[in-house]
This record gives C-alpha cells, structure tokens and sequence, in this order.
C-alpha cells in the first residue's frame, strides 16, 4: 500500500507534474461540465446567434478594430522619435476621439468639437503627467 | 506609532483624491471598484508603497460606496454589490425621499466600513500569527480550501471549480521558475511564441483586461447604454433625514455588517453575496417584512452596511494568507508585487508601520467618503449623467499605459490586455466565473511550489493528509465546503428568485 503513495520526483521533468496534474483535473471537470449541459450544448449555436443578433455590432466591432489599430500602430510610430512616450500620444488623440465619436449616441456639431477638445487635451495630460512627472516609459 | 511618518499630506490627500474618484467610478453604472483601481494602478508606480496603497484603498472604498448613487435614484445598481439597495432605496426616491434614502445609505456603509475595519485590525494579524507556522503542505492545502470555496459559493460549482482551475493551469504558462525552485525548463507553450510567452502572462495586464477592457466590451455590445439625463436624477426632497431613522437598527446595523465582514473574509465572494445575505437576514429578522421592497430603511441600511462591512473582510486572507478575498484586492496584490513585496503570513510582522498605515488609509476612506457624499450627495447625484462616451476612450486609454508600463515597456503586456479583455467578456457568455479564474490565476505558481517541493521532500502522496492536525482540518473543511457548497447553491437560488 505504502509503495502505492510514495512518488519520486525526475528534478528535470519536474516542471511538468503540476501542468500535468491540473490539465488532468480540467479535462475530468470538462467532461462532466459537458455531461451535465449535454442538452444546453446542443443549443450553443442558437445561443451565439442570438448574442450575435442583439450585439450592437457597429460598436462592439469597431472597438475592437480601433483597439488593434491603435495597438499596432504605437510602437512604428514611438519609434521615430524614440524614448519621448510620442507614439502613445499621437496615436491616442485619434483613439480616443474615434471610440468617443463611436460610442456617441447623438453625433451634433457641440459634441463632435467637445470630444475633439477631450480627445487632444486627455491624452497630452497623461502624457504628461507619465512621462515628465512619473518618469514612466511610455511606446 | 513609526507609522505616522508615512502619513504625510501627500498620503492624506491621495485617501481623499481616491476615494472621490472612487465615488464617481461606483456612480456610473457598469464601472465598478475594481475598474477604477485597474484604470488608477500605473499611477502608483512611482508613488511607493504606502501612497500607492493609500490611493488605491482609497479608489476601492470609495467605488463600493459610490454604487449606492444610482442604486437609490435610478434602480440601477453601480456595482454588483448595490443590488439589494435598489429594492428599498429606489421606492424611497420615487415617492420623493431620494436625499433621506442616500443620506441613510451613506451613514450605513460609513458603519459597515468601520465595523470591518475592526475585524480587519485584531483578526488579520491573528491569522497570520497561526499561519507562519505552516509548511509547504498545510499552503497548498489552503490555497485548495480557498479555490474549493470560491467553488462553493459560486453560481454553479462544477463551473466555480473548473474557473479556478483554468486560472491555475494559464498560470502556468512560461518557464518552472528557478528562482522558486523549480528547474529553469518551459511548458505548456505554443512553438513560435516562446520569445513572448518565456515569462508567462503578466498579473496586471490580465486583471485590467478583464475588469477594464472586459466591462467596456461588454457596453459596447450593448450599444454603450445612453446616459441619463439631468431630469432623471430627483434627489427630492420630500422628507428630510435625520440620525433618528437607526433608531432599533444597531443590531441590523451590526449583524450585516458583520455578514458583509464574513462574506469579505471568504476568498472570491463579491460583495452582492454580501449584500443579498444581508438583506436577506435584515427582512427574516424583521417584524415588519412585508414592508422590504416597497422602501423600507431597514433592507437599505442592512444592504449598504453589508456591502462596505466587505472592504475589511477582504483584506483579511490577502494580509494575512495572501489570498485575495474578492476581485479588487486581487488587483492589490498586483500593487504590492510591483513594490517588491510579498504577500503571505509575514507580511504584517515584516511591515508593521505599512500594516499601521494601510488600516489608518482605511480609516480616513471611510470617514472621506461619508462626509463627502454627506455634505455633497446633490451634486455626487449628478455624476450618473457623465456620458459614458467620454470616459469609456479614457479608461481604454489608461489600460494601455497600465500594461505598457507594469514591466516598463513591453508591448506584449498590451497584446495581453486586449487578449484577457476578450477573454473576459466571452468568459461570461461560457459561464465561466471569473472570480475564481482570477484567483486561480494568482495563486496557480505557488500552489505548483508548495505541491511539487512537497512531495520532493516527503516523497509520499498521504503527506497531504498526514502532515500535522492542521492538515486534516484543512481536508475536513475543503470537503465541508464541497458539501456545503451543494446545499447553499439551492439555497442561494431560492434567496435570489424570491428577492429579484
């Protein structure tokens, strides 16, 4: 019986026992998770098409590809004045500007200049405030 | 009383700052504590570690007070944890007592926080007087106990358990840390990534992409909700409050808070188990409930005091066991890792005078946030009409410099807020909760310590259960609140179909 519990650890493939232990665990648990919502999976597609359906694409969609945008484009543009944080500023105003017209129910004049004047002074302040005040590296 | 040297006017006036910009997270419905100690965190890294926690206590009482705002006027909870004050609190607004109906909330979370505070102070040091006696057995088997109640207490167990145990095995991720222990070797990454992915995910740009982008993915699948108008906010002012309304309420006041203190302590609960307990409590207790729900100041005062009462009872496991009691103080820990510090038993007998300074931050919170929303709750009324199209641009952008900066600079970090943000957000619509998964995700590479060097060093499995008297209370426990887990589900279900 003892021989049953007693385990001798290999240091050089140790770091695959706990990975192994809770990739076993979560496949058990996936199972039984599937076992009891067999009937639920077997609606998943109606499911997603109806979160599809109520999603407020326009929105939901375009933050995300303004996200990559803005994600991709900091670092080639930092790095044409490089160490100043002025990839994250320049690429902010447009960011910020377009997801605040985006999220925007009533698009007026008033408000489009409002947020023009958020989307410039916002990220210049915390620009500043990260850079010059902070010390903080910026992209 | 070292610790008074830390409390400077800039420590003061980060307390303050905080929990006002705290207020105005919880204000807004679908911004949360948690969202605004995310979006707040870079600001602390050059603060130190005292004023960066007094910020972010700050941050995080003030977001579980703010949410009482719209709770009251709108009927819109401001976090999760203000559901139960809409029950009572938005009837109170709509017949024209929306000021006396703040003001009662107000003073009950001022209670609660405080009530917490104290069990923060005497039981945390306690705990963690008995918990530096543990070896590696006795802390993976707490950390197991705390994942098994997270667990137990979640929507559905089998689900609970499953989160956490994801959380576990993404935090695995990345090299077997030698400077742990372990043996220098990867696993469980994708060929071709390896250059980013040598390290593992980093804490914080998973935890602000999951309290921060998530929730503002979530609103903009929702059409980012219009704001309210000016003319939706009636404060009213058909009743005036006064302190007489807690007359007979001391033992509501002290039970929920006490509920609230409990709930805090248990490692993943949020607040609106808090909440939903204590209201519950409040209306079996009282001997008028048929009154609950049609604006009574009982159900708001047991509602608000058991949601602050939280604030103290979460901070317990993280100071005392460094485990996290809800999501906020999850983000906390990442604060302090920043600082260099870890958490555990030895925190508090390590940093006595950041120990003393953490309660006193708690202390000023509590009394900044009542008399600010006390004096100015017209105007805190008000910030329920910020559209949200102005700040959501913001926060994303402050997400960004959180997750560049946390390893001063590596775009990876980004990539992986906005990889967590979208996990976030299809993480609820699988079901999968997220509470434990954060938790998991934290306390994945020291359980792996603790259970890997334990069996190096016994090199016998029964270890787990042989180890000392403490070990087989911990089994005891972990198995109870499996059991138990069972029963409260039902239970909880039937709570929530007879309030909601």
């Amino acid at each position: 019986m003892d021989s049953l519990t007693q385990v001798t650890i290999d240091f050089d493939r140790s770091h695959l026992i706990f990975p192994t232990l809770i990739g076993g665990i979560l496949v058990l648990l996936g199972l039984a998770i599937i076992a009891k919502r067999r009937h639920k999976l077997a609606e998943a597609g109606a499911y997603w098409g109806q979160i599809a359906s109520h999603m407020d694409k326009p929105r939901f969609l375009g933050t995300l590809v303004l996200t990559v945008l803005y994600f991709s484009l900091m670092v080639p543009v930092g790095d044409i004045w490089p160490n100043t944080g002025l990839g994250f500023l320049i690429c902010s105003i447009p960011y910020v500007f377009a997801t605040g017209v985006l999220f925007m129910h009533e698009r007026t004049l008033k408000q489009m200049l409002l947020m023009l004047v958020i989307s410039v002074v916002a990220p210049a302040l915390v620009w500043w405030l990260f850079t010059e005040i902070f010390f903080l590296t910026l992209p | 009383m070292e610790f008074l040297s830390l409390i400077t006017p800039l420590f003061l006036a980060l307390v303050v700052g905080g929990t006002f910009v705290g207020i105005i997270f919880g204000a807004i419905p679908g911004m949360t504590a948690t969202m605004a100690v995310a979006v707040c965190l870079p600001l602390t890294y050059s603060l130190g570690l005292e004023n960066g926690l007094a910020l972010l206590l700050g941050l995080y009482v003030g977001g579980i007070s703010g949410g009482l705002v719209p709770a009251v006027l709108l009927g819109i909870p401001g976090t999760p944890s203000s559901i139960t004050t809409t029950f009572d609190g938005y009837p109170m607004a709509q017949r024209g007592e929306g000021e006396k109906a703040l003001r009662i909330g107000i003073t009950s979370s001022f209670i609660g926080g405080i009530i917490s505070l104290f069990a923060l102070y005497f039981f945390a040091p306690t705990l963690a007087d008995f918990a530096i006696e543990f070896s590696y057995v006795e802390k993976f088997l707490i950390i197991l106990f705390a994942l098994t109640v997270m667990a137990a207490l979640s929507k559905d167990m089998l689900m609970g358990i499953f989160s956490g145990f994801l959380g576990i095995f993404i935090a695995l991720i990345g090299t077997y840390d030698i400077s742990d222990g372990g043996n220098g070797k990867l696993r469980l990454i994708p060929p071709g990534t390896e250059y980013w992915l040598d390290s593992g995910f980093s804490l914080l740009p998973v935890l602000i992409g999951m309290f921060g982008l998530a929730a503002i993915l979530d609103e903009a699948e929702l059409g980012v909700p219009k704001g309210q108008s000016k003319e939706d906010v009636k404060i009213g002012s058909g009743s005036t409050f006064s302190f007489s309304v807690f007359k007979g309420q001391a033992v509501n006041l002290i039970r929920s808070s006490g509920i609230g203190t409990f709930v805090g302590i248990l490692p993943g609960v949020g607040g609106s188990a808090a909440s939903i307990l204590a209201y519950s409590n409040a209306k079996t207790f009282s001997k008028t409930p048929e009154n609950f729900g049609k604006g009574e100041p009982a159900g708001l005062i047991a509602s608000e005091s058991g949601n602050n009462g939280l604030t103290g009872g979460a901070l317990v496991p993280l100071l005392s066991l460094g485990i996290p009691g809800d999501s906020t103080t999850a983000l906390l820990i990442g604060a302090f890792t920043l600082q260099g510090i870890q958490m555990g038993p030895l925190f508090i007998g390590n940093n006595p005078d950041t120990w003393n300074a953490m309660i006193f931050a708690m202390l000023i919170a509590n009394v900044a946030m009542f008399t600010m929303m006390y004096v100015a709750i017209r105007y805190f009324a008000l910030v329920v009409t910020i559209p949200k199209h102005v700040l959501f641009p913001i926060i994303l952008m402050m997400c960004v410099i959180g997750a560049y900066t946390i390893n001063y600079g590596i775009m990876f970090d980004v990539w992986t807020l906005l990889i967590f943000g979208l996990f976030g957000w299809v993480a609820v619509k699988l079901r999968l909760e997220v509470a434990p998964f954060i938790i998991g995700f934290i306390l994945g590479p020291s359980a792996e310590i603790y259970f890997v060097k334990s069996i190096e060093s016994f090199g016998d499995l029964t270890i787990f259960f042989t180890k000392s008297w403490i070990a087989v209370i911990l089994w005891v426990l972990i198995i109870g609140s499996l059991i138990a887990s069972v029963y409260m589900s039902k239970r909880q279900r039937k709570l929530e179909a007879r309030l909601l």
